[in-house]
Formats: structure tokens, sequence, C-alpha cells
């Protein structure tokens, strides 16, 4: 069943076009990613779907309700974390989460909360001694306790170490393991790789592409390389393999260019052939490629 | 709602300017008060309007607009609770404010200083809503038109200077050119001392001056409310 359904949602600031035509719809109980550079209309888009800004077009269905007409109802159902927000400097960290729990009819209990996100012992540290991990922990603690069906977390781990990005990862997965539908804002390939089971691809207001992380690698159809060392046995004749488009050979290094799964095909007919190699590796393909060949340019270029 | 206006009445608590808006009419206070006559009818009305102004265009705003640039109206727009709640706590909250800065200062004034206290409880209630009422308008249009916190608090001290020293209460509106104490008696601040000037000399403020408080209270929200943005 979808949670979520947008069609054809414009919204424009002035004379900027921000979202020209953005549909998709969202599962129950998935991780949907909404993956884009800098500026592509990413908050606009979910804040409309939370019912915090109004779109100038199309239509939008939030658990069955309508985010501008029935959003007193959606409200209950919904927790959100913003991109651009803060708390006020002296609020303790405890009376944060119980304020937040007392906005909701069935809210969680706000002291598992604390322990689940590492924040028991900063129970009476106010916000604004709070680290950028722990502001950040507590944003998402704030958008859980009102034990809603869908999430929206705005550039979840913005501000966060390698290490406390990770630990939020785990503490994601168990959140859409309770039940939870989670949408995920975000600008970082290896965050969207790890999480979503479904992302859709922003650029420049519209969506370019939405599948699996894994669907939207395999989708592109650029060439790759794969490289090794000749250790035994005679060099076998790969140029005419499915999907290998060139073999260069340097002494014992051999470079073999392809498009789709040529590794496979070559790996095999080396064994067959008994051709020992050493140092094989094949690059991998990323969201980043992914993301140039959707779009004809580099995801670190638009930033 | 409760622990809405419990949370926000801890955080007030912890404002360091929420003391400042007690501490320093009560300073003043106790400093020109160890020289006036028992029985005086000029230094509580003046106390009192320094703490009234303080709370309106200095506390109210700053808050108010600190609380929209951190997107905390925000935030709860996206909960089951309407962010004008959150408004309505903070306007309730500053106004206890006031009544408490008021009211330490009567005691004070009343008790130690030995100052003269009206007895006139009526007019004195109408008065303190009305001036209480035209300042927080204008706290509240600050709050609307300023970008940010530190913006608010800058144009609130801004203001506050001219608007005290028309009110006569930097000094006694006899030692000011005529032509500005004539109008600094029709400034929401003048209005309001020179009518608890009134209560204290044991008449009745004038009808004239409550209105003027009147039409500036509902005037400047009227245009504080178009101007409010939420984000
Ligand atoms: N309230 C607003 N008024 C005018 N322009 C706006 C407003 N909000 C957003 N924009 C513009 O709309 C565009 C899209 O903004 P949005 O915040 O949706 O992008 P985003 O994809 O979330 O970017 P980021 O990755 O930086 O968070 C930007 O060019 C931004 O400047
Ligand atoms: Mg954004």
């Amino acid at each position: 069943m979808a949670v979520i359904e947008v069609t054809d949602l414009r919204k424009r600031y002035a004379d900027l076009t921000v979202l020209d035509g953005v549909s998709f719809s969202v599962e129950e109980g998935e991780i949907f990613g909404i993956l884009g550079p800098n500026g592509t209309g990413k908050t606009t888009t979910v804040e409309c779907v939370e019912g915090l800004r109004r779109p100038d077009g199309g239509s939008i269905k939030v658990l069955g309700l309508d985010p501008v007409k029935d959003g007193r109802k959606l409200r209950e159902q919904i927790g959100v974390q913003l991109q651009h927000t803060q708390l006020p400097e002296n609020i303790k960290v405890w009376e944060a989460l119980d304020l937040y729990a007392s906005f909701y009819a069935n809210p969680r209990n706000w002291r598992e909360l604390l322990e689940e996100w590492g924040l028991a012992d900063k129970r009476n540290a106010r916000f604004g001694k709070l680290s950028g991990g722990q502001k950040q922990r507590l944003f998402i603690a704030l958008a859980l306790v009102g034990n809603p069906r869908v999430a929206f977390l705005d550039e979840l781990t913005a501000g966060l170490d390698p290490q406390a990005r990770r630990t939020t990862w785990e503490l994601i997965k168990q959140v859409r393991a309770s039940g939870v539908t989670v949408v995920l804002v975000s600008h970082f390939m290896d965050e969207v790789e790890e999480l979503c089971d479904r992302v859709a691809v922003f650029d420049r207001g519209t969506i370019v592409a939405i599948d699996t992380p894994a669907g939207l690698v395999d989708g592109i159809d650029a060439e790759h390389q794969m490289r090794f060392t000749l250790m035994a046995g005679d060099m076998v004749e790969l140029g005419g393999l499915p999907g290998v488009t060139g073999v260069t050979r340097t002494g014992n290094r051999v470079v073999v260019t392809g498009r789709g799964d040529f590794a496979t095909a070559v790996t095999a007919e080396l064994a067959r052939h008994h051709v020992l190699v050493s140092d094989l590796r094949i690059d991998k393909r990323t969201l980043d490629d992914a993301f140039v060949a959707l779009t004809g340019r580099s995801f670190d270029s638009t930033h | 709602m409760t622990k809405l206006a419990v949370v926000e009445l801890k955080l007030l608590t912890r404002e360091p300017g929420a003391i400042f808006s007690l501490l320093i009419p009560l300073f003043i206070l106790v400093v020109f008060g160890s020289s006036i006559e028992p029985g005086d009818t000029v230094l509580l009305p003046m106390a009192l309007a320094i703490a009234v102004g303080l709370v309106g265009l200095y506390m109210l705003p700053t808050t108010m607009a600190t609380y929209r640039e951190r997107g905390i109206l925000r935030r709860l727009s996206t909960t089951p609770v309407r962010p004008g709640n959150l408004l309505v706590v903070q306007l309730i909250l500053q106004l206890v404010l006031a009544l408490t800065a008021c009211g330490l200062l009567l005691a004070v004034g009343g008790t130690v200083l030995g100052a003269h206290l009206p007895t006139g409880v009526l007019p004195g209630v109408l008065t303190f809503l009305l001036g209480t009422a035209a300042m927080f308008a204008v706290g509240l249009l600050i709050a609307a038109l300023a970008p940010n916190g530190r913006a608010a608090n800058g144009i609130g001290v801004l203001l506050y200077f001219p608007m005290a020293y028309l009110a006569g209460l930097m000094q006694p509106t006899d030692q000011m050119p005529d032509i500005l104490a004539r109008i600094g008696e029709y400034t929401p601040l003048g209005a309001f001392r020179q009518s608890l000037r009134d209560v204290w000399a044991g008449g009745a403020p004038s009808p004239l001056l409550l209105g003027v408080m009147a039409a500036y209270a509902v005037v400047i929200s009227i245009a504080a409310a178009r101007f409010f943005r939420w984000e």
C-alpha cells in the first residue's frame, strides 16, 4: 500500500521554478530516499508533503489525507525532522522530549527514546550545550516521539562524524524494522546506498530516476574497467566475450574495458583456460556514476 | 498547553534578560528612592513605566523573533499543536513578568522607601492594562518586522531610549523642552506614565490618554498581525 502519493507537484518562488512536475509514491514500511545536489528542491518537496508549504500545483496524499486540508489529523501520524531548525538554547534534553510527547495523543515513552538514541547521560543538559551530533540525535528522537507512522528526516547525518553516521544508520534501520515508513532526504550517496530501499534522484526540480540503489547502478550503461596481473598460463583471447569492448596488455598487466556484467564472463573464461591472475580489480560503479549517467554532469560539480 | 506553559516559564526564568527586566527598574527605584520625600507620587509611576517598557520593547520582541529565527514556530507547526499557542503562552508569560516587576516595585517602593501608593485600585488596574497592551503591541510589531532575534533586540533598545526620553523617564517632564514634553505625553509610554501619575495623584487618569493607549494597542497590534510571518 502506498502511504505517500505525490502527483505532478509544482512550486515556484517569485520567478524561480523550484519543482517542475514531481511525482513519486512511497510504500508502507520502506525507507524512501530523496537524493540530489544542493538546491534541487528536496526540502521543498518534503515540506510540501508535510503540509508545511503550499504547492502551486499537483496533488499530494499522505496516509490517504490531504496535507493542507486534513493537516491536523495528518500531523498526529507523522514525525518530522526539519533541515534548518533549532530549539531554545536553555531547554533541557528531557524537557524537549517530554514537551513534544505531550503534543500527541499516543506518544512513545520518551525515556526509551533517550536510551535508544544515546542521550540518557545528556538528559539534563541544555540544548545549547550539546554537540552537533547530540543535537541531531535529539531532533531525530523528537521526530519519533509522537509514535508516527511516517517519519521525515531531512539531512539526517549533516554534521556527524563517520562513526556517529554509522551508528545513526543502524538506528534508522531499527526504526524501519519497527514498521515506520521513513522518508530520507540526503545528498550523500553512501547514506542512500546503505539505507534506502528505493530512491528518487532529483535534479533541478525534477526526478530523473526512481529505483533501488542497486537498480540505479545497474541501469547505467557506461563503460568501466577490470584489471589484473597474469601469473601463470597463456593469455587467452577476451575480445569476443559479450560486453567486452577493449583489451590492452602492458607486460603482465591487463586492462579489460566493457559494458554491463562483462567481468563475470571474463573471469569464467580465464578459469576455463586455467589462467592464473592476481591483483584482480573491478571498478565498482557507484551511485555517483549513476548520477552522471542520468544528468550528464557530476554530482560534486553541482555543489 | 499546560506543559507548554510550564516549559516556557522555566525557559523564561533561565533568561538573563528576564532577571534584568526585574532588577533594572528596581535598581533605579532604590537609587533615586533614597532621596525622595515620604508620600512621593512621581518616582513609582516612572519606575513602573520603565519596567513595562523593558518587557514590552525588549523581552517580548526578542523572544518572539528568536523563536521564529530558530525555526521553533515552524517545527511546532509540524506537530498537532498550533504554533499560535506558543505565541499566546508567551504573551501571557510576558504579562506575568511585567506584573511581577511592577509588584516588586510597589512592594519595595511602598514599604522600604515609603513612597505613596494610590488608593484607586480600579483606575490603577485599568491604566496598567492599557499601558501594557500598548507597549506589548509595539513589541509585537518589532517582532513582526525584525528579521531575527538580534535585530529585534537592537530595534527594541534603539526605540527604548527615545521613547523613554519622550515619556519623561530620563528626566522630569518640567525640565524638558515644552514641545517635546507635550508630544511625549501622547506616545505610548508617555501616556502610560502620565496616566499612572494621575492615578498616584489621587485623581482619575484622563480619558483622552486612556483612549490614546487603547488606540495604540489596537492599531499597532493590527499592523503587527498583518506583518507577522511564521518563518
Ligand atoms: N522560501 C523560499 N523562498 C525563495 N526561494 C526558496 C525558498 N525556499 C527554497 N528556495 C529556493 O528553492 C531552491 C530549492 O530549495 P530546497 O531547499 O528545496 O533545496 P534542497 O534540495 O533541499 O537543497 P539542500 O541540499 O541545500 O538542502 C533553492 O534554490 C532555494 O534557494
Ligand atoms: Mg534541503
